[in-house]
């Protein structure tokens, strides 16, 4: 049987009781396809049931819990069947398994929850604010794994007294620092206005991260392998345009990443040449209530660097 | 706002200092902007393959010393730029905050004099700290000759400060750096360790170097072997407390007689950093992995070669080796030799088990039993030649500078040697 629930730990737990004693059980919390006579059921949150479990679990295994909320935050496609097979192996054992990698179900949860921290830490350096003209900075992203609020700690540490919004596009939510509070909200679509100097330090940057680079070394592989493709389409320093200029042998090798933009507004807005058609007028970005404007948006875009190109085109067919 | 220009110049001739590590700060945020991340943190990735976690500026690059491998030095002719403090501070905090970077890395060519630019250095910082309010990572470096007094100073607002010794002998500087001497660079080295001791000895307020010292090494452009190098290094980190000493390939930048035409190759490079590695996070001593006269094997990694030089030793059992042997076995790193210890605990481990749980056995395989099983090969020759076409493809894209997320091999783990501070270092990769 197909246990489908809506990602969330109460129903999990929900589920997770529903399905213990089923040999065959699946959990998602995805999509998934049923092959021709499989059975499935949406399992609905029942609170007292959780609670019940989650009870129960912590009576083995006091950090169990701990592990579930990483573990549920994970973007693959097993996410909840992962959890499952942990946890089942928790109450199977009657005691917690931590560290016994030799055990399958052991050993790919530890390596989800290890690869959601090192999607975390490795955000604290990829994210990247846009300074909006009310001063608060703003950074779309666009991660992997459920991370976001994890960051806020982190950033609300540095910023002080800074607001900022951490936005997950592709969740359609944010965590925000006003300043005072941290919470997390719904945000599908952001329109923000750009302080007048953005453009300029973006060009700096971009400028610097060209200088800083040795032209006679290339090391493409090294180099997407510390900072994987999916991560570029929100820097402004554009690795992609940056692998462009070195020469055509190296650049050949690696054009697949390179078109990594434009899958939301604010990837356009940063990548896009200046003269290309706003098409996502509302769209862009927020921070307090101004109207959304394709003056907005092109007001965020740098000046071109290299000859315009396409957004979505790769730099280097 | 700087000049784009200014800022390119400024860029480029800073660009050879390989070091751009953040860690081993801990400083709050007070009131203003930034703090210091203690396992370091990296912001992008060059296409060198470089990390990128500061803003890496010379000051000025307008020089008076002559130094012949120097793109910037005085009989070099390039363009030349230098720098306003507050040019550099708003340039650092206005970077920062849209968390392009970490914090700073402020170098300098010698402009005018030693005393006026480390004067110079010094009143950046200090404002960057005071009026900027900027608790950011701070790496200075420290000029040669100049007034200890004023190195100190900067020592105070600095997280970390590095004097690269550049060439590992005496003789080597009086021809390629002629107004640098050993003693100008290891001096103020070993003045500041001291003065770092006092300070935390007595437990005074305030910070002095929070993050220690590196110093850098150029390879190549002189004629001293691995085995000279390696023998200063250990003792840098033996005597001057140093956190890091980093390797940099020598490159013709600029033409003259009395340097090599071609390149040091990037091998040679990472072959040093696999050493260091071993010698700080393994327990190897240099005796054990290259004679003072010698080079290390460019065909294989230093552990490696210990490892057939001493196949006496092997094959170790991996449900029963203690922590320190797995680390001496080629190919298990100290994530894997974590991972083993755990897992051993609840059962016992049998190849399919090292398998299961990622452990990489191309190499260890020939070095380990598991549950009594071998399957390596035993015959030497053929081994070795094994091992080197292994590490051939590898070896293609060797990381030059080895950073936080390297996997597997490079990961240093807890040993029981460094005890207190080893957490931190497994991560870090500093001392
Ligand atoms: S002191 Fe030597 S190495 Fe430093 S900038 Fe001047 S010439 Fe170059």
């Amino acid at each position: 049987m197909i246990y489908f629930f809506d990602g969330s730990k109460e129903a999990f737990l929900t589920a997770f009781l529903l399905a213990y004693r089923d040999g065959e059980a699946l959990l998602t919390a995805g999509e998934k396809q049923l092959s021709i006579g499989q059975k499935s059921v949406f399992v609905r949150a029942d609170p007292a049931m959780a609670a019940k479990c989650e009870r129960r679990l912590l009576e083995l295994d006091k950090r169990c819990m701990d592990d579930l909320s990483f573990l549920l935050r994970s973007g693959e496609g097993m996410r909840g069947q992962t959890a499952f097979l942990y946890l089942r192996l928790i109450a199977q054992r009657g005691r917690p398994v931590r560290g016994e990698l030799a055990e399958d179900a052991v050993s790919e949860a530890t390596e989800c929850i290890r690869r959601i921290k090192l999607e975390a830490h490795r955000l604290k350096g990829f994210v990247r604010f846009l300074e909006c003209a009310s001063g608060a900075l703003y950074a779309p992203v666009s991660p992997v794994n459920d991370v976001c609020d994890l960051l806020l700690p982190h950033f609300r540490g540095r910023l002080g007294h800074i607001p900022f919004v951490l936005h997950d596009v592709p969740r359609g939510k944010a965590a925000v620092w006003d300043g005072a509070h941290a919470f997390l909200a719904p945000l599908q679509h952001a329109e923000i206005v750009l302080s007048s100097d953005e453009a300029g330090w973006q060009a700096l940057w971009r400028r610097y991260y060209n200088a800083v680079t040795l032209p006679s070394r290339a090391r493409l592989k090294q180099m997407k392998g510390y900072m994987p493709v999916r991560y570029w389409k929100f820097l402004p320093e554009d690795p992609a345009a940056a692998i462009g200029d070195l020469p055509a042998a190296d650049a050949s090798a690696n054009a697949g990443g390179a078109s990594a933009n434009a899958e939301c507004a604010a990837g356009r807005a940063l990548h896009a040449p200046s003269d290309a058609p706003s098409d996502a007028p509302s769209d862009t970005l927020p921070v307090k209530g101004r109207a959304p404007s394709p003056q907005a948006a092109r007001d965020a875009l740098p000046p071109p660097h290299g000859s315009p190109r396409p957004p979505a085109a790769p730099a280097h067919p | 706002m700087i000049a784009e220009e200014k800022l390119k110049i400024l860029t480029e001739s800073a660009r050879y200092d390989v070091s751009c590590s953040s860690s081993g700060s801990g400083r709050k945020n007070e009131g203003g902007i930034g703090n210091g991340m203690p396992d370091g943190c990296c912001h992008s990735f060059t296409p060198d393959g470089r990390c990128v976690s500061l803003l890496k500026l010379l000051m000025s690059n307008d020089c008076i010393f002559d130094c012949k491998y120097c793109m910037s030095r005085r009989s070099h002719d390039v363009p030349r730029a230098t720098a306003t403090p507050e040019e550099i501070c708003s340039l650092t905090v206005d970077f920062y905050k849209r968390n392009y970077i970490e914090g700073l890395f402020l170098s300098s060519a010698v402009h005018v004099s030693p005393d006026a630019t480390m004067e110079l250095l010094v009143r950046t910082v200090k404002l960057l700290r005071t009026k900027y309010r900027f608790h950011g990572y701070v790496h200075l470096k420290g000029i040669p000759n100049a007034d200890p007094l004023l190195v100190s100073e900067g020592a105070k607002y600095a997280d970390r400060m590095s004097y690269n010794l550049e060439l590992p002998s005496e003789r080597s500087l009086k021809l390629l750096a002629p107004q640098k001497s050993k003693e100008s660079l290891l001096s103020p080295m070993l003045r500041l360790c001291r003065e770092r001791a006092l300070f935390q000895a007595e437990k005074r307020k305030g910070f002095f170097l929070p993050a220690g010292q590196t110093t850098q090494m150029i390879v190549g452009a002189s004629p001293e072997r691995d085995g000279c190098i390696l023998r200063l290094t250990e003792s840098l980190y033996r005597t001057a407390g140093l956190k890091r000493v980093y390797y940099s390939s020598y490159a013709p930048v600029v033409e003259d007689a009395l340097l090599p035409s071609v390149p040091s190759p990037a091998l040679r490079e990472h072959r040093l950093y696999q050493a260091d590695w071993l010698l700080r996070f393994y327990g190897f001593d240099v005796e054990e992995l290259v004679d003072e006269g010698e080079d290390l094997p460019l065909d294989i990694d230093p552990k490696c070669a210990w490892a057939l030089r001493n196949m006496h030793l092997f094959p170790v059992e991996v449900n029963r080796a203690p922590l320190e042997m797995l680390l001496r076995v080629p190919g298990i790193g100290a994530r894997s030799a974590q991972k083993i210890l755990s897992a051993r605990r609840y059962t016992a481990l049998t190849f399919d088990h090292l398998k299961k749980m990622r452990v990489v056995l191309k190499r260890a395989r020939h070095f380990i039993t598991a549950n009594g099983q071998f399957c390596g090969e035993e015959h030497a020759p053929a081994l070795r030649c094994l091992l080197a076409a292994g590490d051939a493809a590898e070896a293609a894209d060797a990381p030059e500078q080895l950073s936080l997320f390297a996997a597997g091999e490079h990961t240093p783990v807890q040993l029981p040697l460094f005890a207190q501070d080893a957490a931190r270092s497994a991560r870090t990769g500093e001392l």
